[in-house]
């Protein structure tokens, strides 16, 4: 449970964060978005990232994927330090799918490929079963502008396996989903992430998807944003909508709950 | 269905000829103010291989202004676009520059690249080129930046993200912006041969105006419309293309 422990990365960890820091602005007007993050991923984890708006864990993941140069510390993936998007390492899920509209569902996920000019022959089979992997196949030939928001997000997770990552990363990939489907696709994230076996840092807001997906869950203080806790969430997997009411479920849930609520005030 | 359409197209034409061309010879239009069908047609007789050669003459004209300025205005809208500074500081500008009356450049252009064609190219280029660049830099800013976080997270590099990304989301814009601009890039090639040339439809209209053969001035009129038709007709070629390829709404 202890988070500022070692910050040297350890044989079996993918991702290190070293006393990560943002800054925003500077002078008087300068805003600490993240302090002395430090925190490391085992492979093939499911990690999640919760707490409250404005906690910096947007702006976390997006360091960890190379989009936003930290202030000062640094990310290890796999060893390396990262100093910019690496997509043959890390994919990165956004809360809308950005999908391309002229596109079809199979192009945009061929689309990682194609800036790569990797060729036809090759990125259309690889598409086409990752389209299949979540239930889309027979979709491929669809626009972004006849596809429920599921489905786009369905399409984004193809995309992003598609480039083969070691390390997915999700910036609240179901928020703007009714609840329902956020369940849904909450399971067929983990039915893909156990036949894959990737990694997975999936930053919420939400409590019960964050204890629900994780193996370990971070949770994030505000103003400075930085990692408050860490549990590990013991609940066995499979994991089954039961379980959420489970009394172990709910004590976690009651705790971490309790931890955001005393960071407000 | 369609032909029968066609037919009353035809029918109706030929009936509005008719009473042009009675008018005419009742004696209600004076020759030099209105020509009739007779008159362009006996002046097509006449000169038709000089239109036809002087109509080549201006299609090239548009046609390489096109050329320049739907691909450096593009291309510049886009960069401009992607980049917040440029686009701050060109944006008013070039608004500025599709409100001056750009004629009163033409005799410094004639000056400097003479009567031949290339004045006439670089006038057209001038004329359509700001709107394009504007409307292209208005359509690329307003996309969400989302798009280009998500393609620089697949390790798209920035001219992929510009023309990869960018420009077919701003398409839309990018395509009024180019039916302005060619409409002004056809006014202003026919323009600058009506003001100072040796060649093109433009200047035929204009010396014939001088020695009053109407005829000739509306077979001129006519082949300028042609001109625009066909520059038109190019234009509605790209934008049918695009529509095919975007499914039915364009909502992300």
């Amino acid at each position: 449970m202890s988070i500022a422990a070692s910050a040297r990365p350890e044989k079996g960890d993918i991702i290190t964060a070293e006393h990560v820091s943002k800054v925003f602005g500077s002078g008087t007007q300068a805003l600490r978005a993240l302090v002395d993050v430090t925190f490391s991923v085992r492979e093939g984890q499911f990690v999640t990232i919760v707490g409250p708006s404005g906690c910096g864990k947007s702006t976390l993941l997006l360091i960890l994927a190379g989009l936003v140069p930290a202030s000062s510390g640094r990310v290890l993936v796999d060893g390396q330090p990262v100093s910019g998007p690496s997509p043959e390492k890390i994919s990165v899920m956004f809360q809308d799918a950005w999908l391309l509209p002229w596109k079809t569902a199979i192009e945009n996920v061929e689309f990682p490929l194609t800036l790569r000019k990797v060729p036809a022959a090759v990125r259309r089979p690889r598409a086409m079963s990752l389209l299949d992997l979540v239930g889309l196949a027979r979709s491929a030939d669809r626009y972004p502008g006849e596809l429920s928001g599921g489905m786009k997000q369905r399409v984004a997770i193809a995309r992003c396996l598609v480039q083969e990552p070691r390390v997915l990363l999700m910036d609240e990939p179901f928020a703007a989903l009714d609840e329902q489907n956020r369940t849904r696709m909450g399971n067929e994230l983990l039915r893909i992430w156990e036949r894959t076996g990737r990694t997975v840092v999936f930053v919420t807001h939400g409590l019960t998807e964050a204890i629900y997906l994780a193996d370990r869950v971070f949770v994030m203080g505000v103003r400075p944003g930085r990692i408050i806790e860490s549990f590990s969430v013991e609940l066995p997997r499979p994991r089954s909508i039961d379980m959420i009411g489970s009394e172990s479920f709910g004590r976690l849930r009651n705790r971490i709950w309790h931890l955001i609520g005393e960071e407000r005030g | 269905m369609r032909v029968r359409r066609l037919t009353v197209r035809l029918a109706i034409l030929l009936l509005v000829l008719a009473v042009w061309e009675s008018a005419y010879r009742a004696g209600l239009l004076s020759p030099i103010i209105f020509a009739a069908p007779s008159l362009i047609l006996s002046a097509a007789v006449k000169d038709g291989w000089t239109f036809l050669s002087a109509f080549r003459v201006t299609m090239f004209e548009i046609a390489m202004a096109i050329l320049i300025a739907w691909s450096v205005g593009i291309a510049f809208g886009v960069v401009a676009g992607v980049w917040p500074i440029l686009a701050r500081i060109c944006a008013p500008i070039l608004s500025a520059l599709i409100a001056v009356p750009l004629v009163v450049l033409y005799p410094v252009l004639l000056a400097w690249l003479g009567l031949g064609p290339t004045s006439k190219i670089v006038f057209g280029t001038i004329s359509g080129i700001f709107p394009i660049a504007l409307n292209t830099l208005v359509g690329v800013q307003s996309i969400d930046r989302g798009y280009a976080v998500m393609a620089a997270a697949m390790g798209a590099s920035r001219r992929q993200i510009m023309f990869q990304v960018m420009a077919p989301l701003a398409l839309p814009a990018i395509v009024s912006g180019l039916r302005l601009g060619t409409a002004l890039i056809v006014i202003g090639v026919v323009l600058s041969e009506m003001l100072a040339s040796t060649d093109g439809i433009g200047f035929w209209i204009s010396y014939h105006r001088g020695i009053f053969n109407t005829g000739q001035v509306y077979l001129g009129i006519l082949l300028a419309l042609v001109a625009a038709g066909i520059a038109n007709a190019a234009l509605s070629l790209i934008e049918r293309a695009y529509s095919h390829r975007t499914g039915d709404d364009a909502n992300p």
